[in-house]
């Protein structure tokens, strides 16, 4: 499945945060999106999941629904939006209970999605109980549960500390080295686009725009390589000075606000 | 301006000449004492016609001229005015007699020592008042209350002794009727307006308020039906120890108030009919003055009182008996030990 | 490595141990402190009446408390007082908690409603009830209803307040979230609203337990034989001190106890937090 975005433009009041955004999303792919604070990232993946109405522009996801995909298009969210008085087993049914599913599949897909993120030893915990970086395991794993077709990352890592930010990196290569994945991730953190996504789109600062689109060549499984640690710094440096005047021009907005 | 300043200072001069006068008017019999020997004292009144001899005494002076500067405190509900007594911030207190007052006799707390006013025959102070429904249905005199609901304040107020002995003379007790307490007047006259009980036992100026509202009718006064004893004036039984003197001046100055307040109000001609008696409408724009009403209400509800201040023991007996039938006042109390009538020469 | 301090190689002569200054500040639990502040304050209480420092009228020692609550106890009129007061509170509360929830709930969620709701609530909130119960006595007459009416009104307008600033208080990220996965609109209210807003429900009925608890006089005050409130009432009408303070202490503990139940509630229904 793809998604497509076409002429997008949002505005708050008349502040305007998208302008005229074109971009499609193909099946198998992992499309970074990064950018300053506030250039609008984080309302781009809202209304290209439909839970942001947008001013002017449409959105749309071409191609048939996968079998047993309960939810085409699935959120990961930055604070993880758990549900703090259900358990961890519970946390993950929620999003399946709405659904005319046999007991037996529900429980299945509830105890897979577990399992793949190492928790299901964790099942009966509450998220209070759980470390940051486990309780966006069980954002995973709820969304996994859905089977979506595409997946919306809104910087899923950026409240965590930095070897947590690695080892849930590790698991998201893990998970997409399995099966194919649609993903749409949004981050601010360099790092994380260099090694998960296949192409990264730059946006400029308020009102966001498509600055750039960077494809990197290397595959997602050999960018540790050291062979690979020439291109990346490029790619890098690249993205650093697309990224570099936005971000400076930005800071000194939000300090004069 | 010269005219202004004429004016004024004549006005001064006239005033402080009238007030001259006055006093030298007031002050017939025995001279008035220097104003530095003057003994303190103070009351605690309600502001109702019942205390009115209290009024009385003081604006016409007759304390001072005991020899007393007594300041009146003014209470707002009859259980305040023993409670002060008791506690010793007033020395005395004229109030209606409750269970509750009986309770602060029976510790030792307050002593009576001479008689306020009295429901008596012709002087109508508390009604029976029955609803239009209960009325239709039969409930034409106070006899036919036996059996009925009746509001009432509280259970120890005066009403409540009202229904105990209009029982006493009809043949029934207070199990016989359903008392309804309702704390206060407005919530009694709310009850009686919303048909939730069939008569209440009311003040004269509720009664007729009801009355005229169309909304029941008067069976009767308890003071025709049940004459009996009010009210009392009290002290502290310390303050008859320590200062006998000051009680004696206190009960002297408010009998001759009493007396006064009889001549005017309470006296009837061969008919039967109240006679405005000496110096009626005087007496009557202070008593308005000090309860701060109209005086022809004031004239509405004018309380009997006894002009040597006489208090009906018997029914001071009765009172206490009944209370400590009904369980609300300790049986040990001997009516006798709470009276020291030594002062009105009873 | 060998401990720095105890070697021969530094000077002892310039050695200065480094002073504690921390510490304090911070809450220790003393349990017996407490009770035992409480048996002096009892102690210290009896004692002035012993001596005759204080009138037994004016303050009633607690063994005459005492007395006078075996008293009620050994006739069985506590019971019976306890008995209708704990009807009135527990109907008045309950119907009080249910209109409040019900339009609290609404509030909440449809801003017409708050927009409705919000004015009309501050006009009637503090309105002294017992100013109303002359109005209560001619609607719902002198039986229980208007003793139930006075403590549900008064325990009404605090649960509403209550339950819509607890749902306004519920994290929208998580009802975004809710939506994001599809879930309908009723599956949201009972899944991420409600339990959203339980803490802020359960704080809203400390409040109205008290506010029950005290409007339980006021409402006695409508012709009530039985009940803890007249009780007292009618001690203070007769002056029965140690009778008053007994239906008082009666009434701390009603309080008290009500208190242990909702703290109870909370630890078993909010371990999540």
């Amino acid at each position: 499945m793809r998604l497509l975005i076409s002429d997008l433009t949002h505005r708050y009041d008349d502040l305007t945060v998208l302008d005229r955004i074109d971009l499609v999303l193909n099946e198998g792919e992992v499309l970074a999106v990064i950018g300053p604070s506030g250039c609008g990232k984080s309302t781009l993946l809202g209304i290209a999941g439909g839970i942001v109405a947008p001013s002017a522009g449409r959105v749309a996801v071409d191609g048939p629904v996968p079998d047993g995909c309960l939810n085409p298009i699935t959120y990961v969210f930055q604070d993880f939006a758990l549900l703090p008085w259900r358990s961890v087993e519970e946390n993950v049914a929620l999003v399946l209970a709405h659904h005319p599913l046999p007991a037996a599949d529900r429980r299945a897909r509830v105890e897979e999605g577990l399992r793949r993120m190492g928790l299901w030893e964790f099942r009966q915990a509450l998220p209070k109980q759980l470390s940051g970086g486990m309780r966006q395991r069980v954002g995973i794993a709820r969304a996994l549960a859905v089977r979506p077709a595409i997946l919306l990352l809104d910087e899923p890592l950026s409240a965590l500390d930095a070897q947590t930010r690695e080892l849930l990196m590790d698991d998201f290569l893990d998970l997409w080295r399995r099966e194919k994945t649609t993903a749409l991730y949004v981050t601010h953190n360099l790092d994380e686009a260099l090694r998960l996504a296949d192409r990264v789109v730059v946006l400029s600062r308020r009102p966001g725009r498509i600055r750039e689109i960077v494809t990197i060549e290397e595959p997602r499984d050999r960018r540790l390589a050291p062979a690979a640690q020439a291109h990346l710094a490029e790619v890098r440096a690249r993205l650093w000075h697309l990224m570099k005047a936005e971000a400076q021009m930005a800071d000194r907005e939000i300090a004069r606000a | 301006m010269s005219i202004a300043r004429w004016t004024r200072r004549t006005l001064l001069q006239r005033t402080a000449f009238a007030g001259v006068a006055l006093a030298a008017a007031l002050a017939v019999g025995p001279q008035p004492v220097a104003a530095q020997t003057l003994d303190k004292a103070s009351v605690g009144v309600l502001a109702l016609s019942s205390s009115g001899p209290i009024f009385i005494a003081k604006a016409k002076g007759y304390f001072e001229r005991e020899g007393l500067d007594v300041t009146l405190s003014t209470f707002t509900s009859a259980q305040q005015v023993p409670v002060a007594v008791a506690s010793g911030d007033v020395d005395f207190g004229v109030t209606g007699l409750t269970a509750g007052f009986y309770n602060l006799a029976a510790k030792g707390a307050i002593t009576m020592i001479a008689a306020q006013s009295r429901d008596e025959p012709g002087f109508p102070l508390s009604a029976y008042v029955a609803t239009n429904a209960a009325h239709a249905a039969g409930l034409a005199k106070p006899s036919d209350l036996k059996g009925k609901r009746i509001a009432i304040t509280t259970v120890g107020s005066t009403f409540h002794y009202m229904i105990g002995i209009l029982g006493q003379k009809y043949g029934f007790t207070v199990k016989d009727v359903t008392m309804v307490p309702l704390q206060d007047v407005p919530k009694m006259v709310a009850a009686f307006k919303g048909g939730q009980v069939d008569a209440i036992l009311a003040p004269s100026t509720v009664a007729r308020q009801l009355v005229a509202d169309g909304a029941g009718q008067i069976l009767g006064w308890a003071g025709d039906e049940t004459p009996w004893q009010l009210g009392a004036l009290f002290t502290g039984p310390k303050t008859i120890q320590t200062r006998r003197p000051v009680v004696e001046k206190f009960v002297r100055a408010y009998k001759t108030a009493l007396a006064e307040y009889h001549a005017a109000f309470n006296v009837k001609d061969a008919s039967g009919a109240l006679v405005k008696g000496p110096g009626y409408d005087a007496l009557l724009t202070i008593i308005a003055d000090a309860t701060k009403q109209k005086p022809e209400i004031v004239a509405a509800g004018l309380p009997y009182v006894d002009p040597n201040a006489r208090l009906l023991i018997d029914d001071v007996v009765n009172q206490v008996r009944f209370w400590q039938s009904e369980g609300q006042v300790d049986k040990a109390l001997d009516p006798k030990s709470i009276l020291d009538l030594s002062f009105i020469g009873q | 490595m060998p401990d720095p301090i105890n070697t021969p190689t530094s000077t002892q002569s310039t050695l200065q141990a480094v002073r504690f200054r921390g510490g304090g500040f911070h809450p220790r639990r003393h349990p017996w402190a407490a009770l035992a502040a409480f048996a002096l304050l009892i102690a210290l209480w009896e004692g002035t009446s012993r001596v005759g420092l204080a009138s037994p009228l004016f303050l009633p020692p607690p063994s005459a408390v005492g007395r006078a609550l075996a008293g009620m106890i050994a006739d069985g009129s506590l019971w019976l007082n306890l008995k209708a007061s704990l009807l009135r509170i527990g109907v008045g509360w309950s119907l009080g908690t249910l209109g409040g929830l019900t339009v609290g709930l609404l509030m909440g969620v449809a801003s017409v409603a708050r927009a409705v709701g919000v004015p009309l609530v501050s006009a009637f909130f503090p309105i002294p009830k017992i100013a109303l119960l002359p109005l209560f006595i001619l609607w719902f007459g002198i039986g229980e209803a208007s003793k139930f009416a006075t403590i549900g009104f008064g325990v009404f307008f605090p649960t509403v307040i209550a339950v819509y600033s607890a749902i306004d208080s519920v994290p929208r990220n998580l009802i975004r979230m809710a939506q994001s996965f599809g879930l309908p609109w009723g599956a949201i209210l009972r899944n991420i609203l409600l339990p959203g807003a339980l803490p802020g429900i359960l704080a809203g009925f400390r409040i109205t337990a008290s506010i029950a608890l005290i409007l339980v006089v006021a409402a006695e005050m409508i012709g009530a034989e039985y009940g803890i409130g007249a009780f007292v009432l009618m001690a203070g009408n007769l002056m029965q001190t140690d009778t008053l303070l007994a239906g008082v202490m009666v009434m701390s503990a009603l309080g008290l106890t009500i208190g242990a139940l909702l703290s109870l509630l909370e630890r078993r229904l909010l371990v999540w937090r």
